[in-house]
This record gives C-alpha cells, sequence and structure tokens, in this order.
C-alpha cells in the first residue's frame, strides 16, 4: 500500500509542488538562518580563533573576550610564577581609529603582541615575516583590513578604484606611522574592525595616554598540566580570572572564554531573538502552507480514503499510509531547502558577507523541525480521514 | 446446518436505523427486513429517499444499524468489533461504487490492485492477479494507462475487476449504471452477472435503471425504510416511480 501511497502522493504534481515549496521554503528559512545566527555568534570570539593560546589570563571582571579590563604590568609576573606556567606572554587588545592615506578613518582592531615570543601572533602570512615586526613602525594588517583600508585610485576605465594595502604602504594610527611589513588571513570580527597586528611595546605608543595597556595574558601550561587545571591554579594563586581557549562550540569546556563570550552576546543582545524569530517564522510558515496543503491533498482524495476504509483498509493503514505521504514529502522538502541553504552559503561565504556557519548539527535540527512539520501535516490528514464515515461512498 | 442457511447469503432482520437528533430525526429504515441467497444477483430497487442506500451501507456493515440483526454468510455484523468488521469487508465484500471511485492519481492495475494490498498480499502477486482481472473485463493494453484516460463504461470495467480481484463472496453494486448510457450499462451489467455468477457468490445492486432490471434473479422493491415486496420478474414492477 505504501507503493500506492507514493504514487497517490507523486500523481498529484500542482499538490505535490505546492507541498515541496513550503517544506523547502521552511527548511531553507530554518537552516539559513541558524547558520547565519551561528556564523555572526562565531564571530563573537574571533580573538580568542586569532590570537592563538592555550589559556587566556584576565581581570576577574571580564566577561567576554570584546571587553578587555586593563590589567597591571605587574600581574604578568605573578602569573610567571604560578607552578605549571611554561610561559605567560602579555597581550594588547584595543579599538583605535586609523588615519588612511587619503585621509579617511577606519576603526581598527589593534592587538599588541610580545616581541619576543610572538605569542598570539597570526597563523598564516600571505605577504612579509612575522620576524619584521621588530623593524620600527611596523603592523601587519589581516587581508580583508588591507582592501577595506585600500588606497584610492583610478583604473584603467577612468573610474575610481580602491587598490589592496600592500607590504610597504603606510597609514597613521593616533598620528603615529604605521608600516605594513605583513599581510596576513584571520577571521573577521563581530566589532567589523580590521586586525592590525604589532608588538606590545608599539601598541603601548599607538594607545598614548592608557594608563594600562595589557588587556589579557596569554598562557603556556608546561607539559602534563591541562589548561584547565592551570585556570585554576592561576586563579587561586593570582585572584585574576584564567579561561581556556577552546572555541569549538559544541566542545566547551567550563572555562572557556569563548563559551562566555557566546552567552555574553545571547543574554545581552537582540540577535537570539531576531534570528530565533526568523526560525519560529521559518517553521510556522513550513506548518502553515504544508499543513494546509497536505490537508487540501487528503481533502481531495478524502472520498477515496473512504473508499479505502470501506473495502477494509483500517485506519492503521491509512495513517501509515498518510505518514508515508507525508513524510517522504517531508524529505524531498529538507533536501531541496537545506540544498538551496547551502548554496547561498557558499555564495555569502565567497563575498564574505554574512558569516555562515552550516554545524551538522543545524542541519539534524532543521531535518528534525521538517519531520515534525509532516508529522504535524499528517496528523491533520488522520484526523480528517478517520472522522469520514465509510459508508459516505454509498452517498455519490 | 439447515438447508435454509447454506442458501441464505445476507439476511436482515428488523432492522431500524434513522438519523439526526431525536427533536429532528430521519428515519432511513423501519423494520426492514432483506434477503440474498447465494448464487443470485439481487436488485434493490425503490424511489429516492426510501432508504436502498442505507440498507446497502448495513448489509456492507460499514452503518450499524439501532435495531435489527444483519447476518452476512452465516455471521451476524453486531458480532463482530470494528476491527473485526473492518476485516470482515476486507474478506468478503467487494463494491462497485456508483461514481466508480477509482483514484485518478493512480494507474488502471494500481487501483485494481488495491483490495489486495489492503488483505496484505505482496506485490508481485497482487500485480499478476490484477493483470488477469484486467483482460476478463475486457482492458488488457490499458493497465498502465490512468482511469481518467477511460471512457466511463471503460472505467466502471476498472472498477467491477477492482471489487472482483479478491474474489469476494458478495458484491455490492451501488448505482452501477447510474452513469452511463443504455447499451454500456447493459454491458456492465452483463459483465457483472458473467463474472459473478458462482454458488458461492452473492450479487446485490442498488439500482433506479429499470433498464438493467432483466439481469436480476430477484427484484426487492423498498418504500418507505422497508421491502415492500419481491419479485421474481421485473414486470411485475410498475416503474414508473422509480
Amino acid at each position: 500500500m505504501y507503493r500506492l501511497a507514493l504514487n497517490m502522493l507523486f500523481g498529484d504534481r500542482a499538490k505535490l509542488a505546492m507541498l515541496l515549496c513550503g517544506l523547502s521554503f521552511s527548511a531553507l528559512l530554518m537552516a539559513q538562518q541558524s547558520s547565519v545566527f551561528f556564523g555572526i555568534m562565531s564571530w563573537t570570539y574571533t580573538p580568542m580563533v586569532n590570537i592563538r593560546a592555550q589559556v587566556w589570563v584576565s581581570d576577574p571582571m571580564v566577561e567576554q573576550v570584546n571587553d578587555a579590563k586593563p590589567l597591571r604590568d605587574t600581574d604578568l609576573g605573578r602569573v610567571r610564577s604560578v607552578d605549571g606556567v611554561a610561559w605567560a606572554a602579555p597581550l594588547h587588545t584595543s579599538f583605535v581609529q586609523a588615519r588612511m592615506q587619503d585621509g579617511n578613518f577606519k576603526l581598527i582592531t589593534l592587538v599588541g603582541i610580545d616581541a619576543d615570543t610572538f605569542a598570539g601572533a597570526p597563523a598564516i602570512l600571505t605577504q612579509g615575516r612575522i620576524e619584521d615586526l621588530r623593524l620600527p613602525d611596523t603592523v601587519i594588517v589581516d587581508e580583508w583590513g588591507a582592501a577595506l583600508m585600500g588606497r584610492m585610485g583610478v583604473g584603467p576605465d577612468g573610474k575610481p578604484r580602491s587598490t589592496p594595502l600592500m607590504v610597504g604602504d603606510t597609514f597613521e594610527i593616533n598620528d603615529i606611522q604605521a608600516r605594513i611589513v605583513g599581510i596576513c588571513k584571520v577571521k573577521r570580527a563581530f566589532t567589523g574592525g580590521p586586525f592590525v597586528y604589532t608588538t606590545y611595546d608599539r601598541a603601548k605608543g599607538y594607545t598614548l595616554g592608557a594608563r594600562r595597556t595589557l588587556s589579557f595574558m596569554l598562557v603556556e601550561p608546561q607539559k602534563g598540566v591541562t589548561p584547565a587545571e592551570l585556570c585554576g591554579r592561576i586563579e587561586r594563586d593570582t585572584g585574576l580570572k584564567a579561561w581556556t581557549s577552546d572555541t569549538v562550540i559544541w566542545n566547551w569546556g567550563e572555562r572557556s572564554l569563548a563559551r562566555n563570550t557566546f552567552w555574553w552576546f545571547w543574554t545581552n543582545t537582540g540577535i537570539p531573538f531576531s534570528f530565533g524569530t526568523a526560525v519560529l517564522l521559518g517553521l510556522f510558515v513550513g506548518i502553515a502552507i504544508s499543513g494546509q496543503t497536505f490537508y487540501s491533498f487528503v481533502l481531495e482524495n478524502l472520498k477515496y480514503f473512504a473508499a479505502i476504509k470501506a473495502m477494509g483498509a483500517g485506519m492503521g493503514v491509512i495513517a501509515r499510509m498518510l505518514f508515508v505521504q507525508a513524510f517522504t514529502a517531508g524529505l524531498i522538502g529538507f533536501g531541496l531547502g537545506a540544498g538551496m541553504a547551502q548554496a547561498i552559503g557558499r555564495a555569502m561565504i565567497e563575498k564574505g558577507m554574512p558569516p555562515f556557519v552550516m554545524y551538522p548539527q543545524i542541519l539534524w535540527a532543521t531535518f528534525a523541525l521538517v519531520l515534525g512539520i509532516s508529522f504535524v501535516s499528517a496528523i491533520i490528514g488522520i484526523i480528517k480521514v478517520s472522522r469520514v464515515d465509510a459508508a459516505s461512498v454509498f452517498r455519490g | 446446518m439447515s438447508h435454509e442457511a447454506h442458501t441464505v447469503a445476507v439476511r436482515a432482520s428488523g432492522v431500524d436505523m434513522f438519523f439526526g437528533t431525536p427533536d429532528n430525526q430521519v428515519v432511513a429504515l423501519k423494520q426492514a427486513s432483506f434477503e440474498a441467497r447465494r448464487g443470485e444477483l439481487i436488485m434493490l430497487v425503490g424511489p429516492s429517499g426510501c432508504g436502498k442506500t442505507t440498507l446497502l451501507s448495513v448489509i456492507a456493515g460499514t452503518l450499524t444499524p439501532q435495531a435489527g440483526t444483519v447476518e452476512v454468510f452465516g455471521q451476524r455484523l453486531d458480532d463482530l468489533g470494528q476491527e473485526e468488521l473492518t476485516a470482515f469487508r476486507r474478506k468478503n465484500l467487494g463494491f462497485v461504487f456508483q461514481s466508480f471511485n477509482l483514484i485518478p492519481t493512480l494507474s488502471v492495475i494500481e487501483n485494481v490492485m488495491v483490495p489486495l494490498l489492503i488483505q496484505g498480499r505482496p506485490h508481485d502477486e497482487a500485480h499478476a492477479r490484477a493483470l488477469a482481472i484486467i483482460e476478463k473485463v475486457g482492458l488488457k493494453g490499458r493497465e498502465e494507462g490512468r482511469p481518467n484516460a477511460l471512457s466511463g463504461g471503460q472505467q466502471q470495467r476498472v472498477a467491477i475487476a477492482r471489487a472482483l480481484v479478491h474474489e469476494p463472496p458478495l458484491l455490492i453494486c451501488d448505482e452501477p449504471t447510474s452513469a452511463l448510457d443504455k447499451d454500456t450499462g447493459a454491458h456492465i451489467m452483463e459483465l457483472v452477472r458473467d463474472l459473478s455468477r458462482s454458488p458461492e457468490r452473492c450479487v446485490v445492486v442498488v439500482t433506479h435503471d429499470h433498464r438493467i432490471f432483466r439481469f436480476a434473479d430477484r427484484i426487492a422493491e423498498m418504500e418507505d425504510g422497508r421491502i415492500s415486496r419481491v419479485v421474481d420478474d421485473p414486470k411485475l414492477l410498475d416503474t414508473t416511480h422509480l
């Protein structure tokens, strides 16, 4: 009977198309919006990804990575003295205005790293060498920033054109020259500004007047000491806050700064509400369109279901037929919707805006929700068919 | 078991059936009694609203009467629970409906396979048996087409094939010729009579169509919710009010 149930479904192409439109649109909306949401949320803890260290130490009042509360330089010595610390390096992060050659200003994320160890340096340099940061007035700019802060010129067609900054180009931070010695590849941040790396001491110079410039300390545990264990020791011995650097969203440890950052944005911004509304909208649209279309499909076939009942099919058989029909439509709709979401995501990733992270869990959740929509649709149909009197087939 | 028990296929005794609320009650059957024998084709005739279709539904077990008993091949239907009744219909009854009720999105052969698949027969067996009966009703070569590509007469042939594919002992036909012209209707009735002619089978036909009365072995006339008389010869009926 199930093969016939499928043939009934595929035989009514107009209804099937409508049903698949509803289901795939719903799947698309849920998967795409969830992926953009997680993409945006993954940007909130970008510094954790771009500045690599096993343990981060901060002021005890720090709640998230973008909100650094300056520490005293002497805290570095206290941390270094904690048992289990292999090394500890200073880190400066701040948002400052950079002045381009054409006079424009751009907000940048200034990252000052230890010039001796280069702890926290970007992993990939597409141009230049990290060691050149030891030269006077030097910085490394990320690729996206280099394009964003590009020099305005005139193209071969005579129209104004921006050329990305290159090694050797200069700009100013607080009226102090910054000469580019490298271009790096890093992940973009929620705050939007390009990452500009320099040495910790030079960063002090760029942020004139700041009494304290130590934002975080990057710490490496000794062999045999886990980051979580070291965090406990640092907190106990110094009274500072220590964090692990887990950034894999599904494996966050208790002390993860990325996790705290994620939840800080979750509870203190309207982002989850905004995207949650879009996902809920997708769910309701799916239920409304699919439920309505499937109901109309059942209504159109009601007399045939009544005939099948009269011929001796129990409600169990008919319910299973309707489930097969609804779940098959759900599977196809999910496939189409998730496929479209993937395609849109790929296009977004190529353009770099907005961020798009489609975790397998998003696909599973979307799949479950689409099957939920199919289930609700099937139940609506089953209720309708169960109320049909088999004797109605004799009424012409 | 008496000789009578062997020959009676359907027996309805003192059946009452009414619809609506006690304040606004419509009486469909009032102490209706009816009997159909094995090996015969019996027609239920009467004016509109006399209760023919209701009696047919009661015999088919799709309606439960408020009073009276119905026996089909010795089985009292009121002794059966809902699931048993459904199983009883599945095994023992074949239906030909007034509007054919062929599923338009299925092919001819798939429509015919439905009763066998409901019985849980394997798909291949159902396919083979459906193909055989489609050939018997003269539609060989049309099995993969859709019902709506067929004429009314051909569609009713498909419906007959579907009703008989699982070889039910009781065939119930509700106005089988009402949507057909005179000649096609006669062909259909010939087919019903020929295919159903078996000592173990009984055919009950509800009809308004006096042109097909000649195919009946007996005709039961209904009036005001009960059988008013049963005749062997259609000429004895006054058909002016039918």
